[in-house]
């Protein structure tokens, strides 16, 4: 820090953060003054630690620091290479990646999992319910009520074709009140979607 | 096991007019020749005839039966005197035993000269099977697992009209305004199409495909095996000759075709002709260096609707354990640009990752990136069946066969 304040040739009560009374807090709000030398000084980082000899290795040895990008998917995975291959022994491990899969957080919030745990006689009962009572017993109550999921009721029964009705009015009701920027944004999101079953 | 001799038995493909070389029109043009006092080489007779036949009538030389304006197509005369030709041939590198007359013969499309000994039919129907033979075995033997939609557009991307009309215009092709026996024979020869003219305005009719006037009905992509083209299109070349009447040909050859119609036939008929006149041998080589060189990013090919679904419904089927998207680093969580690394785990490996703006984004570019691992997995010292046809091939191994794609 000493040298910074030696530099600074402007009129030292124009900049009262450079004070010697001036506490972290102001230094820390100063505006940056580019110069040659500080801008080198910063830009000499720490070579990767590939990149210099090891100690235990005096001969040369390749440099392999590859930019951070996606894996190619053209790489297969070794867990999909058939059980022949030969690639499949030659990875064991040597391959660098070992991550700790335990300690990576999920995705998801609640943990899936499957329960398997309604028979017969409740899917028919989830369907008389739904068809009785489309109104009350709704796609998610009916999952609240049988613990599982509402995709679960979408795949074991179909809404009365009333409901159907009544819920088509409900949506365009909806819909008519968008504007168009709100319109095109919906629009737009899912244009965004089906690219990224495309990868691009 | 001794190579066949394929110029003997293709003459089928090869009209005697075409084949300048035989030994008979030889000795029938060495003895007009003598019989003429023209001097000029008897090639060119059919034009000098043709302009001086008005002023003088001449006796010695037999006045033509056709002048070069009522012939559809350049006559075979013409191929030796084409700068064209002999320009195209030598750009091409093309075996020298592929003479130019054949050369001629693959630029006239059926448009131009419904005449099938004259016209390049024969040779591209030929060539036509040949490449989509030879692509498909590379596709299938290099990419064992692609979805049979990726090959189908990988077939068209490699050997389709698109593309053969791309090649023949980075060979330097040049088109004829019309066909016609005064043309240069180094033009490719066939009869536009009016302009203004809707392609897409008839239904289609006649293809293999049964009930296929039923608009509604779902078409699976397992049937386009059975019924639709090499490139997954409605086959129209499948209905048998007897069936299709021959005006019907007729009207579909006089309305003209597009040029990129005339320009794919061009391609087939030349890889044809290198098959009947230079061998297979030179045909493998003409189609490795002209067709498979081409870069195609198979990668790009796919399309997910639901990826992550498909996942798990393969490591269902694979016997894996279930896969689980866990995020690897993040940045940004709170900001305006986050970025998320998503992986997907199946127990302790890695199946795929990807980065997101949002976790739903990151996980599903994960999971296509572990289908796509799936899909374009491919297998070392990759061998085609046809490799086998060369002299002193090593033993078949099998090749790798999968399963296929997820069914969900």
């Amino acid at each position: 820090m000493a040298a910074f304040i030696t530099v600074s040739k402007r009129p030292i009560l124009g900049l009262p953060f450079l004070l010697p009374s001036c506490d972290s807090v102001s230094l820390e709000l100063r505006r940056s003054q580019s110069s040659y030398r500080r801008t080198k000084q910063r830009l000499r980082v720490k070579p990767d630690a590939s990149f210099g000899l090891s100690s235990d290795k005096t001969q040369d040895h390749i440099i392999y620091n590859p930019p951070s990008s996606s894996p190619s998917v053209y790489h297969t995975p070794t867990k999909f290479l058939p059980s022949d291959d030969i690639r499949r022994s030659l990875r064991t491990d040597t391959t660098a990646d070992h991550l700790n899969t335990e300690g990576l957080p999920s995705v998801l919030k609640s943990p899936l999992g499957k329960k398997y745990h309604l028979g017969p006689s409740d899917i028919t009962e989830i369907r008389k319910l739904r068809l009785g009572d489309p109104i009350t017993w709704s796609r998610s109550k009916l999952a609240k009520r049988f613990d599982c999921s509402p995709t679960f009721v979408a795949m074991v029964c179909e809404a009365g074709p009333q409901k159907k009705e009544i819920q088509k009015q409900v949506l365009e009701a909806v819909q008519s009140r968008w504007g168009a920027k709100r319109r095109m944004a919906r629009e737009d999101r899912k244009l965004r979607k089906e690219t990224w079953g495309r990868d691009e | 096991m001794k190579r066949l001799q394929l110029q003997r038995w293709s003459s089928s493909a090869l009209s005697s007019r075409a084949r300048t070389g035989g030994r008979l029109q030889r000795h029938l043009y060495s003895s007009n020749r003598f019989q003429s006092t023209n001097p000029t080489p008897l090639q060119s007779e059919a034009d000098q005839s043709f302009a001086e036949e008005p002023s003088i009538p001449s006796t010695t030389t037999p006045s033509p039966k056709f002048t070069k304006y009522q012939l559809p197509s350049p006559p075979i005369q013409a191929a030796r005197e084409s700068a064209k030709l002999a320009a195209l041939h030598a750009r091409l590198y093309l075996p020298s035993r592929l003479p130019l007359e054949t050369l001629a013969r693959c630029l006239v499309d059926p448009s131009a000269d419904s005449n099938s000994q004259f016209n390049n039919v024969p040779l591209a129907v030929l060539g036509h099977d040949l490449l989509t033979h030879y692509t498909s075995e590379h596709l299938i033997c290099t990419y064992p697992r692609l979805p049979l939609t990726v090959i189908f557009a990988a077939m068209f991307a490699y050997a389709g009209p698109k593309t053969l009309m791309a090649m023949a215009r980075e060979w330097g092709l040049e088109h004829a305004a019309a066909p016609g026996g005064e043309v240069d024979p180094g033009f490719l020869q066939f009869k536009r199409v009016a302009p203004g003219t809707d392609t897409n305005a008839e239904p289609l009719i006649g293809t293999t495909r049964p009930n296929e006037d039923q608009k509604t009905w779902r078409k699976s992509i397992t049937s386009s095996v059975v019924y639709d083209n090499e490139f997954g299109d409605p086959d129209m070349a499948g209905v048998p000759s007897s069936e299709s009447s021959e005006s019907a040909i007729q009207t579909q050859y006089t309305e003209g075709v597009t040029v990129e119609q005339a320009s794919a036939s061009f391609v087939r008929a030349l890889m044809g002709a290198i098959y009947l006149h230079a061998g297979r041998p030179a045909a493998k080589r003409f189609f490795e260096q002209h067709i498979l060189s081409r870069h195609l990013e198979i990668a790009n090919l796919f399309s997910f609707n639901q990826p992550a679904r498909d996942l798990s419904r393969l490591c269902a089927r694979e016997n894996y354990e279930p896969p689980v998207a866990k995020i690897i680093s993040e940045t940004g969580r709170k900001s305006r640009h986050p970025v998320f690394v998503v992986g997907i785990f199946s127990g302790q490996d890695k199946l795929g990752e990807s980065v997101g703006a949002s976790l739903a984004e990151a996980r599903t570019r994960a999971a296509v990136a572990a289908l796509k691992g799936w899909y374009l997995y491919s297998p070392l010292n990759v061998r085609v069946p046809s490799s086998m046809e060369e002299k002193g091939a090593a033993p078949w191994k099998p090749v790798y066969v999968d399963l296929g794609e997820v069914i969900v």
